[in-house]
């Protein structure tokens, strides 16, 4: 497993992406609220976030998204994200250490095109978030 | 397909409901940029010289309405099941893009507890010159009630 790559011909089908762990302390997340937005009390504070029935705050969905697209940079700074589609299975939460994790599944050798499966999981190893990305790299 | 969802899809699919003018800044995809990991000054320092946001940021930029206003209300609470983006051209600083949104898709899925309906709400963002730059798609699942 290749920490980086740079052009097409570094990726073979099945290739795993270095796991990368997201920060999801609160100070990150509230960082996140007072620039981007999403800065309601289910996000940045935990004591309102359980007033609303969940366990604890949650991270923004917009968020986990842009972890998936820091991971796919990380590994291929050359790469363009063309699509990248993410299915919110549960929440990720803040303060909680999660893990993600990616394998390329296609290569379309015709357009320099790779794509990646993506998921982000908790300490139990369940399912929060998973992702598809297409990302075109140099020849 | 369901009767009632072919009659949403035929009444609303591909319907413009909303446009908007957003104005980009370079602070706010920089700070998402750094919040999110990412380490390649392109998209976290605006003294870079190819200074743009990741492809992802289009995800947080919203409009004034997710549903055409004349929506007929669904029997059952929504949540964000998911974002999808696509990228087509680079969002700088100081861009002013227009987003146009209409319903892109409407699909139902059945399980234990009753059926659940997708909505697909697309923004589709052009800039000032009109190039389509990129689509930010949000996905609604609405989990329906038990009737009666």
């Amino acid at each position: 497993m290749a920490d980086q790559i740079a052009k097409l011909t570094d990726v073979e089908f099945g290739t795993e992406l270095p796991a990368f762990d997201p920060d999801t302390s609160l100070e990150n997340v509230r960082r996140f609220g007072k620039y981007v937005g999403w800065g309601g009390g289910r996000f940045t504070d935990h004591e309102a976030a359980r007033k609303e029935g969940f366990p604890g705050a949650i991270i923004p969905g917009v968020m986990s998204q842009g972890f998936l697209g820091a991971m796919i940079h990380r590994w291929a700074p050359t790469a363009q994200i063309k699509i990248i589609d993410t299915i919110f299975r549960a929440p990720v939460m803040v303060d909680q250490p999660h893990k993600i994790t990616g394998v390329v599944t296609n290569i379309e050798e015709d357009d320099n095109e790779v794509e990646i499966d993506i998921t982000i999981t908790n300490e139990a190893n369940e399912t929060r978030v998973q992702g598809t990305a297409t990302i075109q790299l140099p020849a | 397909m369901d009767d009632d969802i072919q009659a949403i899809r035929d009444q609303f699919l591909n319907q413009e409901f909303d446009e908007i003018k957003l104005e980009i800044d370079g602070q706010r995809f920089a700070e998402y940029s750094k919040a999110c990991g990412e380490l390649d000054e392109k998209y976290t320092d605006p003294n870079h010289a190819d200074f743009q946001a990741p492809p992802t940021f289009v995800a947080t930029l919203v409009g004034r309405r997710n549903l055409p206003e004349d929506f007929p209300q669904l029997n059952g609470v929504g949540m964000d099941a998911g974002k999808a983006v696509e990228w087509i051209a680079p969002i700088r600083d100081k861009m002013t893009l227009t987003g146009k949104s209409h319903l892109h898709d409407i699909y139902t899925k059945t399980g234990r507890s009753g059926r659940m309906v997708f909505l697909v709400t697309r923004m589709e963002l052009y800039s000032e010159d009109g190039t389509h730059v990129a689509n930010a798609d949000t996905r609604t699942v609405i989990r329906e009630r038990p009737s009666g």
